[in-house]
């Protein structure tokens, strides 16, 4: 599908906005649609004004740079402040909206959930990876309730996304983007928090998050497994949503048994 | 210290409990239980030995209790209300020295060949041995062997110490404002063989030297007339008791002199609690503890009411929200509650394996619910841990899928549970008590819930099993 009509949004409020021109993100989504075979799919369902929180499936780097390119409008993020400091990113990254956020203070995540918030009060789209960080198993995780938490804060909506595609792009540790191959790109249905309980009624926002998760298993035709990305396989670098936190664990009573319950094939 | 010496606190002309016509004082309650205590004595009985206590909600039962503790042995409550196999079941599983046997229990001596106990009269009971002083006890020591079938199946015997018991019901007297006084008056329906009707009910009253309005089998106009007579103010009751009491048509300003409302040992509709507010002025406050817990973890006492939550921990208890591995949840998220604290209890008896299924070297009890803290602290339980059902990975718990079909007008009950499934692991089943039929149950489902949690089977049901505190027996429709 050929690339929609772009809208360049203009946000003096926020960080990263002087970098680049629109001439240039108008240039990058050219190229990505000459360089790779990029199916997009549910543009209608993202609003053309106002706020929304894209949340996509996380497998690779450049999941970055596919889901961004692939909207109508200009899409913000949360990044690690480091990028900032290396030549190679430090203009391309904010391009693609990236707002760097210095994560090495105690309350980095509050830090990331406050800025997200700005940029949806502002009424521009907003993208944050509900996983928390690169999935290197291949499944769908559970989600962290960020997104949720602050889709009930901005009373924006959820936008579910689902790629698959990147990982062959740009498999893990590789710097390179291998051209040529087909990017699937999914938008599903907004989601409103309001249509999934009581906003006012705290169990609301995991059960919010877990309803997002199962739209973008639909969109992406992963398997969900109800851990957390990195908890189950590699252990990943976080990306968009904080570092992960080390925190004191409660002992586990030594005769609890867990066994998994019985496989199933996928998602009916 | 001892439990037993809770009574002996107040002052002796103190009525301290009132059943039916007769008003019984702390000084005759003292005087009852040293007499007991000599008969244990004499048969034998001792410190750590177990003594089962066969009475309802009476006199004898706090006297009998009282004297067992009070030569330090450990009281087992038994219901009288169980048939002559459970009992026995229950007594071959404790092992008991002896069994004091209240007015309500006092069929059993018509058996009492059979089941090889030494079984005690306690209203009849005497002695020429002038009554032993009250056994000295550590906190440690053990205090009641709580039976606890809980809804899950196989019977459990909850080791609570003294100092367990203690804590707990310093918890909601003492320790928090608006918490249990001398002056309340407190209904006594709750049966007296669960941890909420005895300890946070009929032992924090004794403790603090209130005065107990005994019923001994719930009744909702004898209860009323109760709340009337005896201007009750702290009225505790669980879920069924209070949907009862809310649709009732009680005389105007019969719930008037209620101060404390309590509910607890299962979630309270939303409905009944609307219901209670607004038609008999009455917020009721629910709270959350486990038998293993002494009762109480948390309560609205001395904070606020949020309809749907069960309130705060009460002081010296830690909670924590965690997941599976054991490390806590995001903020705002939910997990499995785990508790360390004085009130947690030392073990089930004789089951060192169960036991390492939920208790750690270090203290930590892992409660089985799954919870979430709003930003104050305030705990919402969602359901039990036991209870997911893993549909294509994702959990779905039971009671949203069942609050939702409630909604439907032609269902008057619904538990769900999990069946197998080649395709996705586990699958949604329903069984319904109603008129409505398994389309219209599915095109509601399909309207309100999301796709992986829609029942893909229903059976339809005479009659929901429900236990007497209100909560689902799911394991009777696996």
């Amino acid at each position: 599908m050929a690339a929609p009509a772009f809208t360049f949004e203009e946000a003096p409020e926020l960080p990263g906005n002087e970098r680049l021109s629109k001439y240039g993100v108008s240039g990058l989504r050219r190229l990505v649609h000459r360089l790779w075979d990029l199916d997009i799919e549910g543009l209608h369902h993202i609003p053309a004004t106002g706020p929304a929180i894209l949340c996509p499936n996380h497998l690779s780097f450049c999941d970055s740079v596919f889901v961004p390119l692939s909207l109508p409008r200009r899409v913000w993020a949360i990044g690690k402040g480091e990028y900032m400091d290396d030549w190679k990113t430090k203009h391309l990254f904010p391009a693609f909206g990236m707002i760097p956020v210095d994560r090495s203070g105690g309350d980095a995540a509050q830090v990331a959930l406050d800025t997200a918030a700005k940029v949806l009060d502002g009424g521009h789209l907003f993208m944050i990876y509900p996983e928390g960080t690169r999935s290197r198993s291949g499944n769908l995780h559970k989600a962290r309730t960020g997104a949720a938490r602050l889709s009930l804060r901005c009373s924006a909506p959820i936008i579910p996304v689902g790629h698959s595609g990147t990982l062959a792009v740009q498999p893990p540790d590789q710097f390179v983007m291998k051209p040529g191959l087909p990017v699937s790109v999914r938008f599903g249905a907004p989601m409103h928090i309001e249509d999934h309980g009581d906003p006012a009624d705290p169990r609301t926002v995991r059960k919010f998050a877990d309803e997002v998760m199962f739209e973008i298993a639909q969109l992406s035709g992963q398997k969900y497994v109800n851990t957390y990305a990195g908890s189950d396989d590699t252990p990943d670098a976080p990306t968009a949503t904080g570092a992960p936190v080390t925190k004191p664990s409660i002992s586990v009573p030594p005769g609890r048994s867990r066994a998994p319950k019985a496989a199933f094939a996928g998602l009916s | 210290m001892n439990l037993a010496t809770s009574i002996e606190q107040h002052d002796p002309s103190r009525v301290a409990l009132v059943d039916g016509e007769s008003a019984h004082t702390y000084g005759e309650l003292t005087e009852r239980a040293a007499l007991l205590r000599a008969v244990l004595i004499d048969n034998g009985v001792g410190p750590d030995d177990r003594v089962g206590v066969l009475a309802g909600n009476e006199p004898l039962f706090v006297a009998a209790s009282m004297a067992a503790l009070g030569v330090g042995a450990r009281v087992i409550p038994m219901k009288p209300t169980n048939p002559l196999s459970e009992l026995k079941r229950k007594l071959a599983a404790i092992e008991p020295a002896a069994v004091l046997i209240g007015e309500d229990g006092g069929w059993i001596h018509t058996h009492g060949g059979t089941l090889g106990v030494l079984l005690i009269d306690a209203a009849r009971a005497a002695s020429t041995t002038p009554p032993p002083p009250i056994v000295e006890r550590d906190a440690d020591d053990i205090a009641f062997m709580m039976l606890t079938s809980g809804v899950s199946g196989e019977p459990k015997v909850a080791m609570l110490s003294h100092g367990n018991l203690d804590a707990a019901q310093r918890a909601i007297s003492t320790e928090v404002e608006g918490g249990l006084s001398p002056d309340d008056i407190t209904l006594g329906s709750l049966p007296v063989a669960h941890i909420f009707g005895l300890n946070a009910v009929l032992l924090t009253s004794l403790r603090v030297g209130a005065k107990i309005i005994l019923e001994r089998r719930f009744d909702l106009l004898g209860s009323l007339e109760l709340v009337r007579e005896h201007q009750i103010t702290v009225l505790a009751g669980a879920p069924p008791m209070w949907r009862l009491w809310s649709m009732t048509d009680a005389a105007e300003g019969t719930f008037d002199s209620v101060r404390v409302a309590l509910s607890g040992a299962a979630a309270l509709p939303s409905d009944v609690f609307n219901d209670m507010r607004d038609r008999h002025g009455v917020v009721v406050e629910e709270g959350y503890g486990l038998t293993e817990t002494s009762s109480v973890l948390t309560t609205c006492r001395g904070g606020e009411v949020r309809p749907g939550s069960v309130g705060r921990a009460v002081p010296g208890i830690e909670m924590v929200l965690v997941e599976e591995d054991g490390s806590p949840v995001d903020p705002g998220d939910s997990g499995e509650i785990v508790v360390r604290g004085p009130g947690i209890f030392h073990g089930y008896f004789n089951d060192p394996d169960t036991t390492g299924q939920v208790l750690t070297e270090d203290g930590w009890f892992w409660t089985g619910d799954v919870g979430v803290f709003d930003e104050d602290g305030y705990l919402y339980l969602v359901d039990r841990v036991k209870d997911l059902i893993i549909v294509s990975g994702f959990n779905v718990y039971p009671a949203e899928v069942e609050n939702i079909l409630l909604e439907h007008e032609g269902v008057a009950g619904a538990v769900v549970v999990g069946g197998e499934s080649l395709e996705t692991g586990e699958t949604v089943i329903a069984h319904i008590q109603g008129t409505a039929t398994a389309d219209e149950l599915d095109a509601f489902a399909r309207e309100h819930l999301t796709r992986y949690k829609c029942p893909t089977e229903y059976h339809f049901v005479d009659e929901i099993p429900v236990a007497p505190t209100g909560k689902l027996i799911r394991r009777e429709l696996r």
